[in-house]
C-alpha cells in the first residue's frame, strides 16, 4: 500500500495533466481537505487520488470539475469531510511529539554548530539558564502552533473563491512571522537568568541535536496507516 | 443533486453496493454505470460521500489494482457485511417499492384534478 507521501507525490505530478480551471478547482478542494485537520491523512490522499483520476478521465471526457463537484463546492467538500475516517489520536500524539522533538532538535543542532564556530575565534561562555530556556522552547512551540493553526484557517477562508488573493495570504504570514520573532525574542530579553545555570559545550550541544532529530526522524515513521 | 434527505441516501448506499457487488469497480466506472441504469441527475461527484460512508462501516473495501486502461486505480469490493446490508435493505425496498410508489402516482393524480378544477 503507498503511504501518504507517496500519494502527496504523485498527485503532484497528475495534477499537472489538468486544464487551468478544473485545476484551480480541484486545488480549492485539495487544499480544504488538507488543511482540516480532524481527517485520516492517509484516508484523504486515497480519496484525493480517487477524485484526482476521476476528474482526468472526465476531462478527457470533456466534462469538467464543475461534474464532478457539483455548484456548492463547499457543501461537497464538507460532506466529503462528514463521511471521512477522523485522524486516530495515536497519530495525532505521534505528530505532535515529532514536531515538537524536531524543534527542539535543529533549536540544538544550530545553537552547537554557531557556538562550534565561533570558539575558532573566540572563546564562548556556553552557560544556560535552565529555566529561561525551557521557557523559549515553550514560547517558539506555541507560536509555531498557533502560526500553522493562523495559516490552515486563511487558507480555507480564501478557497473556493473566484479569485485568489495570495499575496494577502503571504502578507499576512510574514507579518505573523515577525510579531512571533518578536515575541519570542522578547521573551528571551525579559525572562533572562532563570533557574539552575549549567555548562554546555558545544559539541554537546550538537549530539543532544542529532540525537533529537533522529528520535524524532524515526517516531515519524510510527505513524499508522488506518 | 444534493442528498439531504435520509432516504435517498439509503437508496444510493444500496445502488452503489449492488454495483459493486456485480463487479469490482473502481471510482469513475461506478459514476458511468449509475448513469447508464438510468440514474440520472447525480452528478458524478455524488458517489463519493457514499463511498467514504459505505468503506467507514465496513461494508465495502478499496483494493489497489492496475487498471484496463492501464494506470493503478483503487477498486471497490463488496465485504461480507456489505453483502448482509445489502441484502437486507434489497428486501426492505421491495417490500415498500410498489405500495409506495403506487401511492404517490395517485396523489400526483389528484394534486393534478384539484388544480384543474
Amino acid at each position: 500500500m503507498r503511504n501518504a507521501a507517496e500519494l502527496i507525490k504523485e498527485n503532484n505530478q497528475k495534477r499537472e495533466l489538468l486544464n487551468v480551471e478544473n485545476e484551480k478547482i480541484y486545488t480549492d478542494v485539495l487544499l480544504y481537505i488538507r488543511t482540516d485537520l480532524r481527517v485520516d491523512e492517509h484516508a484523504a490522499e486515497e480519496l484525493l487520488m480517487d477524485l484526482l483520476d476521476h476528474l482526468i478521465e472526465a476531462q478527457e471526457n470533456g466534462k469538467d470539475a464543475q461534474d464532478l463537484f457539483g455548484d456548492s463546492l463547499k457543501s461537497y467538500a464538507d460532506e466529503l469531510i462528514a463521511n471521512m475516517p477522523t485522524e486516530n489520536k495515536r497519530n495525532i500524539i505521534l505528530l505532535f511529539s515529532t514536531g515538537i522533538l524536531g524543534l527542539v532538535g535543529w533549536f540544538a543542532l544550530s545553537y552547537g554548530i554557531l557556538n562550534g564556530v565561533i570558539t575558532i575565534f573566540t572563546p564562548v561562555d556556553n552557560k544556560f539558564a535552565l529555566g529561561s530556556v525551557s521557557l523559549i522552547l515553550l514560547t517558539l512551540l506555541v507560536v509555531g502552533v498557533f502560526g500553522i493553526l493562523f495559516i490552515f484557517r486563511m487558507i480555507r477562508s480564501s478557497v473556493f473563491k473566484p479569485k485568489y488573493q495570495e499575496w494577502k495570504l503571504y502578507v499576512q504570514s510574514a507579518l505573523y512571522a515577525m510579531v512571533a520573532f518578536a515575541f519570542v525574542l522578547g521573551v528571551g530579553f525579559f525572562f533572562d537568568g532563570i533557574g539552575p545555570v549549567v555548562q554546555v559545550q558545544w559539541w554537546v550541544l550538537l549530539m543532544i541535536g542529532l540525537t533529537l532529530l533522529g528520535l524524532s526522524k524515526g517516531l515519524s515513521r510510527q505513524t499508522l496507516n488506518q | 443533486m444534493a442528498l439531504r434527505s435520509q432516504l435517498l441516501k439509503g437508496v444510493l448506499d444500496a445502488c452503489v453496493m449492488a454495483v459493486v457487488e456485480e463487479q469490482p469497480v473502481y471510482g469513475y466506472e461506478l459514476s458511468q454505470k449509475l448513469q447508464k441504469i438510468g440514474l440520472p441527475d447525480i452528478s458524478d461527484g455524488t458517489i463519493y460521500p457514499v463511498l467514504l460512508r459505505l468503506q467507514k462501516n465496513g461494508f465495502i473495501q478499496g483494493e489497489m489494482r492496475p487498471s484496463a486502461t492501464g494506470p493503478n486505480r483503487k477498486y471497490y469490493f463488496l465485504t461480507d457485511k456489505g453483502k448482509g446490508e445489502l441484502e437486507q435493505i434489497s428486501s426492505e425496498w421491495l417490500q415498500i417499492a410498489q405500495p409506495v410508489s403506487q401511492l404517490l402516482k395517485r396523489s400526483e393524480k389528484d394534486e393534478k384534478r384539484s388544480r384543474t378544477n
